[in-house]
């Protein structure tokens, strides 16, 4: 009883704390460090971006 | 790395006399201090070695940058800038006194190049980045402010008192709804 008082569902406030964390780590990074990971990043994202593009491109055929 | 063979571009562009000094903005330049976001685009800040043109219109044409990268084999144009090495290149003349004063404070970094060589570039300094976000106010920047504050990157006192010259940094707080820090620094 006492323990459903206490317990805020769904408690994700561990999970919270873990983002903080990676967020507080990749602002320690170098420079350098950074703008690698958002290369890779970037390279990563690239087939989802073309995706987006091809997506809006026929709606924009579609509406002219 | 990528981005060292277009900062090793500028670099050239720099000693060729095409641009004068330049500086990294935007949300590149924002990687030096706080979370890195993703970002298709290198925003450089530059200011021109006192074009003829100048003098005579009072306006800055950007067509001797596209000239000389065309001719060192960059002619790809998309959107607003030029693709540089794999970058999305958005240069960016130096229009007001905040962006001179940024130009003439920006930090220096190394990157390295290749497998044993560095390249030098120029950053602008927290404080400045805060300011221009402030200026261009879209989401991004206001979200970009509250980075700087909340990952505690900017010196409070240096942004200070580029704000009171620069900015309207009190307009900001109040719509964010935050304790403005300035009236904490000068307390």
């Amino acid at each position: 009883m006492s323990r459903k008082r206490e317990t805020i569902y769904p408690d994700i406030s561990d999970i919270l704390e873990e983002k903080a964390g990676i967020r507080r780590r990749l602002q320690k990074r170098s420079f350098q460090e950074k703008v690698e990971a958002m290369e890779a990043l970037r390279e990563r994202l690239r087939p989802l971006k073309e995706a987006r593009e091809r997506r809006k491109a026929a709606r924009d055929n579609t509406k002219g | 790395m990528a981005i060292a063979n277009t900062v090793a571009v500028l670099n050239a562009m720099q000693a060729d006399g095409v641009i004068g000094r330049y500086a990294i903005a935007g949300a590149v330049a924002a990687y030096n201090y706080i979370e890195p976001t993703l970002t298709e685009d290198l925003d450089v800040l530059v200011a021109f070695n006192d074009p003829p043109q100048r003098k005579v219109t009072g306006l800055v044409t950007l067509e001797p940058i596209f000239s000389f990268l065309a001719g060192q084999g960059y002619a790809r144009l998309e959107g607003e800038g030029v693709i540089i090495e794999g970058w999305r290149v958005q240069f960016l003349p130096a229009a007001n006194a905040l962006d001179e004063e940024a130009l003439a404070s920006a930090d220096e970094i190394a990157l390295a190049h290749g497998d044993v060589g560095t390249v030098r570039m120029r950053i602008l300094r927290p404080e400045h980045l805060v300011a221009n976000c402030l200026l261009v106010d879209r989401l991004k920047d206001q979200v970009r402010i509250m980075q700087f504050l909340t990952e505690d990157a900017v010196n409070t006192e240096a942004l200070c008192g580029v704000l009171a010259r620069h900015g309207k940094w009190g307009e900001y707080c109040a719509k964010m709804r935050i304790r403005n820090p300035c009236d904490r620094a000068h307390a």
